[in-house]
C-alpha cells in the first residue's frame, strides 16, 4: 500500500520534472526537424504562403544548380584536408601527452588551450597573419626565402588556409579524446612488449593505436560531421560569398545564403536534408566498418 | 642510457613544438593589438611601445562594452537554465521510475545526432513566428528550458551516486524535490561544473544563431561585433586583433582556472557532440 503510493508520487514527480525539458527538446528540436522536412517539399519565400512542389528543391539541387556540386566538391576536399591532418596529429601529440614525463603536465594544459578560443576571433586572427604579401606568416616565408603566398586571394590556398584554421581548432578536442582513451591502456600489456623487446615507436602502433580504436572511430565521425557542416570559420575567414571566386564555397555557406539572404526556405531545407542524408550515411558506414573490423579480431 | 636521453630530449623538443603552434596564434593576437600601424610589420614578439590606445579604439568603434555585457547576460541566462532543468530532468531519468521513462530516453539519445543544419531554418522561423527576432528573447529562451545533451550528462552522472544517500530519506518521508534539491544535487557539483562551462563556452563563442537574429548592435553579441568591425575595417588590424583578443581571453582565463573540469567536460562531451 505505501509502496504503491510512492510509486504515484514518484510517477508524478517524475513528469513534472521532466516536462520543461522535454518541452524545449520538442518545440526547439523535435518539431523543426519534422517542419524543416516539410518545408525541403516547398516552395516558401517567407512572404507568400507556401506552395507544395513535391521533390522539385530535390531535383534543383541535383539537376539544374552548378553550385551544388562545387560546394559538394568544396566540402570533400575540405573534409579531407582537415581530417587527415587532424586525425594524424592528435594521435602523435596524444601519445606525446600520455608519456609520463616531469612537466608533462604545463604542455597538456598548453596544447589544449585552443578548446576554449572562439572559432570566429581565430579566423580573424589567422586572416591577419595570412594577410597578403606582408602577413606575419608571408614575412616569416620571406625569410627563409619563399613565398610570398597567396593564403586567402588564391582560390586553392584559400581552401588550404580554412583547413589550416579548422585543424588548429580541432586538434585540441580530438587530442583529448584520445588521450582519456590512452590513459585506459592498461600498462602491463606495455610491459610485457617491452620485454620482449619492442621500442616505443613499434608499441604505439601495435598496442595503444588498437586499443583505443573505438576512441579513434568516434574521432573520425565527429570530425567529418563538424566540417560537413562547416560556417563560422568560412565565414569569419573568407566572407560569406565562399570567395575567393567560389575557393571557400562550401555546403554551409551554400545553406546560409539560400535560407538568410536568398530567403529560399523551401530549397535551403532540401539542401539540408541531403547534408543530413550525407552524415548519416557516413555514420551507418562507420559503424558498419567498425562491426566488421570488431567481428574479425 | 645514452639512447633513453636522446629520445627524452626528443619528446621534449615534439612538445615544445605542439606548445607552439597552439600557442602562437593567441600570442600573436595580444602582440599586434598592442602594436602601432607602422610597428605591425615588425615581426618582433613585443611592441616597443604598447599601444593600449587600440583597445580604446575598439571600444569606441563599435558598442564593444555593451556587446560584451549582452554576451554575458545571454551566457549567464542560458547556463543557470541548463543547470537546472537538465539536472532535473536527469534526475528523474535516473533516479525515479514513470511509465514511458524507457522509451522518452531512447529519443532524447536519438536527437543527439540532430545536426544543427537541419534545425536551423525551422528555428529561425519559430522565431519569427514568436515576434523574436531582434530581440533578447531569442538568445536566451531556446536554451533556458534544458537540451537533450545536457539531460544525458546529468544522467549518467545521477545514476553513479549510490542509491543509500537518498534511502533514509525515503523512508523519512521526503518528496522527491527534497530529495533532489537537498541531497542529491549537493553531490553533483563536478557534473553541474562541467554543463555550466561547456554551456557558457557554447554561448559566449556562438556566431551562427546571433548572426541570423540579431541586426540592432543594442542585442548583439561580441562574435557578432567583432564580425562587424571586421567588415569596417578590413585594414586596421592593431583594432581588430584588440577585438580579437578581448573575445578571446576572458575564456583563456576561463579555462585556466577550471582547467580540470573542462578538460572533463570535453571528455565526457565526446559521448555526445553538441
Amino acid at each position: 500500500m505505501r509502496g504503491s503510493a510512492l510509486g504515484r508520487r514518484q510517477a508524478r514527480a517524475g513528469r513534472l520534472f521532466v516536462a520543461p525539458n522535454l518541452a524545449a527538446v520538442l518545440v526547439f528540436l523535435l518539431f523543426p526537424l519534422g517542419f524543416s522536412l516539410y518545408l525541403s517539399f516547398h516552395s516558401w519565400d517567407l512572404f507568400s504562403p507556401p506552395r507544395f512542389v513535391g521533390v522539385a528543391n530535390y531535383r534543383r539541387l541535383f539537376a539544374d544548380d552548378p553550385l551544388f556540386y562545387i560546394a559538394l566538391r568544396n566540402t570533400a576536399v575540405f573534409t579531407v584536408f582537415t581530417l587527415v591532418p587532424t586525425v594524424a596529429v592528435s594521435l602523435g601529440v596524444a601519445g606525446l601527452l600520455n608519456r609520463k614525463m616531469r612537466g608533462v603536465g604545463v604542455f597538456r594544459t598548453l596544447a589544449f588551450l585552443p578548446l576554449v578560443a572562439s572559432t570566429v576571433a581565430m579566423a580573424v586572427v589567422f586572416r591577419f597573419i595570412l594577410a597578403s604579401d606582408d602577413g606575419p606568416a608571408n614575412i616569416l616565408l620571406g625569410r627563409l626565402g619563399l613565398g610570398p603566398v597567396p593564403w586567402l586571394t588564391d582560390p586553392g590556398w584559400a581552401m588550404v588556409s580554412l583547413s589550416l584554421v579548422t585543424v588548429w581548432k580541432s586538434v585540441p578536442f580530438a587530442t583529448v579524446i584520445l588521450l582519456a582513451a590512452m590513459q585506459g591502456v592498461p600498462e602491463n600489456l606495455h610491459e610485457a612488449a617491452r620485454i620482449d623487446g619492442a621500442g616505443g615507436v613499434r608499441r604505439f602502433l601495435s598496442i595503444t593505436v588498437p586499443l583505443i580504436r573505438g576512441a579513434l572511430s568516434f574521432v573520425f565521425v565527429i570530425t567529418v560531421i563538424n566540417s560537413v557542416q562547416a560556417f563560422d570559420q568560412a565565414f569569419a575567414l573568407t566572407g560569406s560569398n565562399g570567395g575567393p571566386e567560389t575557393g571557400t564555397y562550401v555546403l554551409g555557406i551554400m545553406l546560409f545564403q539560400n535560407a538568410f539572404r536568398f530567403y529560399e526556405v523551401g530549397y535551403a531545407s532540401a539542401l539540408a536534408w541531403v547534408i543530413f542524408a550525407i552524415l548519416l550515411g557516413f555514420t551507418l558506414i562507420q559503424q558498419w566498418l567498425a562491426r566488421r573490423a570488431e567481428s574479425e579480431l | 642510457m645514452k639512447r633513453r636521453l636522446t629520445a627524452g630530449l626528443f619528446t621534449y623538443l615534439a612538445l615544445i613544438v605542439v606548445a607552439w603552434c597552439a600557442l602562437t596564434p593567441i600570442l600573436w593576437s595580444v602582440s599586434a593589438s598592442l602594436k602601432s600601424d607602422g610597428e605591425l610589420l615588425d615581426t618582433a614578439p613585443l611592441p616597443a611601445h604598447p599601444q593600449w590606445s587600440n583597445y580604446r579604439a575598439a571600444f569606441d568603434a563599435i558598442p564593444l562594452a555593451r556587446m560584451l555585457l549582452n554576451t554575458v547576460l545571454y551566457a549567464a541566462c542560458v547556463t543557470a537554465g541548463q543547470v537546472l532543468f537538465c539536472s532535473l530532468a536527469g534526475y528523474a531519468f535516473a533516479r525515479l521510475r514513470f511509465p514511458g521513462r524507457e522509451v522518452l530516453f531512447v529519443g532524447y539519445l536519438a536527437t543527439l545526432m540532430v545536426p544543427l543544419t537541419v534545425t536551423v531554418i525551422p528555428q529561425f522561423l519559430l522565431m519569427r513566428a514568436f515576434g523574436w527576432m531582434d530581440t533578447p528573447w531569442s538568445m536566451i529562451v531556446p536554451g533556458l528550458f534544458g537540451s537533450a545533451f545536457g539531460t544525458y550528462l546529468m544522467r549518467q552522472f545521477f545514476r553513479t551516486l549510490p542509491m543509500e544517500l537518498e534511502e533514509a530519506a525515503i523512508l523519512d518521508g521526503c518528496t522527491p524535490w527534497q530529495i533532489f534539491w537537498r541531497i542529491l544535487l549537493p553531490h553533483t557539483r563536478p557534473a553541474v561544473m562541467v554543463l555550466a562551462i561547456l554551456t557558457w563556452i557554447t554561448v559566449w563563442n556562438d556566431f551562427l544563431w546571433p548572426l541570423i537574429m540579431i541586426q540592432r548592435n543594442e542585442y548583439a553579441t561580441a562574435t557578432l561585433g567583432l564580425v562587424r568591425l571586421q567588415g569596417q575595417y578590413t585594414t586596421n588590424w592593431p583594432l581588430l586583433m584588440a577585438a580579437a583578443t578581448i573575445l578571446l581571453l576572458p575564456l583563456l582565463l576561463l579555462y585556466a582556472l577550471a582547467q580540470r573540469a573542462f578538460v572533463r567536460g570535453i571528455a565526457l562531451s565526446g559521448l555526445g557532440g553538441r
